[in-house]
């Protein structure tokens, strides 16, 4: 599977939370060859089963694997007109980051997509106090060239607003773009369910690409509760090494994808993950969360009774930004590591995990 | 309308304390629902059956209002208060609370020493009449709500909670006016909203609905250096598209759009940077719900003044009965 070409078309593609249905029909048409259904909610959660492929029991149990299709954006606010040309003032759709929004390219979804570019007044003619501070949501506008006749006709307010930025090679097979916070992670499942046309497992697979994790977790919370998976991994991106980065919370990129421990993740599920990770003799790191984990991982582990729940992440670097940068290595080892994972998967795999065997099968085995 | 405006934001009903106002809004939509439930928490359960063609749609207006709690007594008779939701101390001053037996105090602060600042909540207290803390007829624990009378300045509507018995209102007349409807219709008369949109959680996983339509007031950008919002007042009915909690469902919001341009209903686009609505709860309950919200839109909210237009109110009834009315397809 060509990494590259895979997540230069998911980056590529529009999917503000809440206006996921671009990235959606992408994502449909790259899993359908390797599922069995595919579904949207009423959330626009994108839900995929592959069904088991080595009998087991019946039903069978289920893993479910979370990966957001959602990106950061912005939200047409209002209009302005000045000497006859329209203006958009905006919003941001989840954590952008306000130090960069100045100067970028954008689309916006108007009754069609319009390119715009994000300006705002040079430092010099901002008042003092604004010059060397980061931009202001009031000071920015996007600006398409556009009259205002023009521009009432085609935009309303509320319109979502999606940054433009194509994805960049770099040095050793490394990338940079937008939204790799999380379609890094959906390629990840997709190489995994690629994975998993060539092996044989009893589990059934319930993939998601969720809605609208950047403003509220929402897929996790809501796909966790109508599909009640047996287990869960969520899939998503951690802060990538750099000059300047702490030694604690980053991990290098290229240096395999982070296992996740914190409230947030059962135990017997990092366990498990860990060891597969060490017969596959793949590197991983361990990261480490001890409030929410600002991932799905949060939504998905209090459905129903709760569910057991795992983390796999990407490192990352730029988190946020239109150049955010991944090793492509790391996407594939997530990719390979879940589809082993979900191989692995047996009868007696929950009744280890709820009396705790996997900690002393990894002790013996060390 | 204005008497039943009148009626229900002048009632008292602080969160958690929902009795009397859910004890007035039931006798007023009786004859229109085909059952009526109370629930745990006190939320207003009202059903109006479909025809069994439509989807399953609750309709959300909260009873409950911002209101304060007395914490201490002091021994000369002074009420000490904390805030039930989002109630700010700059809008206190000289203002008065009732009780739920109809007592009214006065608000007032302790000596205040610079007059540019602010003072805290625990800075104010409330003086019921009492001399001591033996003769004071409020203990700790009573809740109070605002007391202001409902005043129409023309179609300029204003008082205490229009936050949300304007919400509770647009559904009364909506369950009045809604002969038939394809969809099995909830209209829930949600309490707790001020403190976390809880009493719509419940409910909302309890109904398990398709559609979740919140009834609540959002903010103006046309009064003097508000905060910038395409909002105002007169203008007509709002349409969530964002509010600080939730990014509405974008077919929902599309359906609004046509209902409201085919009716000729004139409605603005709400994208609000604060706060938000029982919608926000009913989006992520269960398995999830195509969520928004027909805002009412309002001056000077979480005030003692809270102001809305008589046209707004009219044309979000009317919104909602076109949207209830008709097949709902997302
Ligand atoms: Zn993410
Ligand atoms: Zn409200």
């Amino acid at each position: 599977m060509d990494i590259h070409k895979l997540l230069k078309t998911l980056t590529e593609t529009p999917g503000p939370s809440g206006y996921e249905d671009q990235i959606a029909a992408v994502i449909e048409e790259l899993w359908q060859p390797y599922v069995d259904t595919i579904t949207r909610d009423r959330v626009g959660s994108l839900i995929a089963t592959k069904r088991a492929t080595k009998n087991g029991r019946t039903p069978p149990r289920r893993i479910l694997l979370a990966a957001h299709m959602d990106e950061i954006a912005l939200m047409v606010r209002d209009v302005e007109e000045h000497n006859g040309s329209g203006f958009l003032r905006v919003t941001p759709i989840g954590g952008v980051d306000t130090r960069q929004v100045f100067g970028q390219l954008v689309v916006v979804h108007g009754r069609k997509n319009l390119t715009g570019v994000i300006g705002c007044l040079p430092a010099r003619m901002l008042p003092e106090e604004k010059q060397d501070k980061p931009f202001d949501f009031e000071d920015l506008l996007v600006d398409m060239g556009l009259p205002i006749e023009t521009v009432n006709s085609q935009i309303s307010i509320g319109d979502f607003i999606s940054f433009r930025q194509p994805l960049l090679k770099l040095m050793n097979k490394r990338v940079a773009g937008k939204s790799l916070d999380n379609r890094a992670s959906v390629a990840a499942v997709t190489v995994c369910l690629e994975q998993l046309q060539q092996r044989q497992h009893t589990w059934e697979v319930i993939a998601v690409a969720t809605a609208q994790e950047e403003t509220r977790l929402l897929g996790a919370y809501t796909t966790a509760f109508a599909v009640q998976p047996d287990a869960a991994i969520a899939i998503d991106v951690t802060f990538g090494k750099g000059p300047g980065a702490n030694e604690h919370v980053t991990h290098e990129l290229g240096g395999g994808p982070a296992l996740d421990l914190g409230p947030n993740v059962h135990t017997g599920m990092f366990n498990a993950l860990k060891a597969t990770a060490e017969e596959m003799e793949l590197n991983i790191n361990i990261e480490t969360h001890q409030r929410a984990s600002g991932t799905d991982a949060h939504g998905l582990q209090i459905a129903h009774a709760g569910i057991p729940t795992a983390i796999v992440a990407i490192p990352l670097r730029y988190m946020h930004t239109m150049v955010e940068s991944v090793a492509l290595k790391d996407v594939e080892r997530a990719g390979r590591l879940l589809a082993e994972f979900i191989v692995g998967l047996d009868e007696e795999f929950l009744g280890k995990l709820a009396t705790g065997v996997m900690e002393e099968e990894k002790e013996s085995k060390s | 309308m204005n008497n039943l405006i009148k009626k229900l934001v002048e009632a008292y009903g602080p969160s958690g304390f929902e009795d009397q106002i859910r004890a007035l809004i039931w006798p007023e939509i009786e004859k229109y629902a085909d059952d009526i439930s109370v629930d745990a928490l006190g939320n207003l359960i009202a059903h109006k059956k479909g025809d069994g063609s439509g989807l399953k749609a609750m309709v959300a207006a909260h009873m409950d209002e911002i209101g304060v709690m007395i914490t201490h007594i002091t021994e000369e008779g002074f009420c000490r208060f904390t805030n039930i939701g989002g109630v700010y101390p700059h809008t206190l001053l000289g203002g008065r609370v009732q009780f739920a037996d109809g007592r009214v105090g006065i608000i007032h602060s302790d000596r205040i020493t610079d007059r540019s600042k602010i003072y805290g909540l625990d800075k104010h207290f409330i003086d019921v009449g009492a001399t001591g803390r033996d003769d004071c007829p409020v203990q700790v624990g009573d809740a109070a709500g605002f007391h202001r009378e409902f005043v129409a300045n023309g179609k300029m509507l204003s008082a205490k909670s229009m936050d949300d018995r304007i919400g509770c209102v647009v559904a009364i007349e909506a369950m009045k006016r809604l002969k038939q409807t394809p969809h099995d219709v909830y209209f829930v008369f949600s309490v707790q909203e001020e403190i976390g949109t809880r009493g719509a959680e419940a409910a909302a996983n309890h109904l398990d609905p398709d559609v979740g339509i919140a009834l609540d007031v959002t903010l103006t950008g046309d009064v003097p250096e508000a905060i910038p919002m395409a909002v105002s007042l007169g203008k007509g009915t709002a349409i969530k598209v964002k509010d600080a909690g939730m990014i509405a469902h974008h077919g929902l919001v599309q359906l609004m759009k046509k209902r409201a341009s085919e009716a000729s209903i004139p409605y603005q686009l709400e994208v609000l940077t604060g706060g938000s609505t029982d919608a926000r709860s009913i989006q992520i309950a269960n398995g999830g719900a195509a969520a928004g919200c027909i805002s009412i839109p309002c001056r000077y909210v979480h005030s003692q003044s809270e102001t809305v237009h008589a046209d707004d109110v009219e044309n979000s009834i009317k919104l909602l009965v076109e949207l209830l009315a008709k097949p709902i397809e997302l």
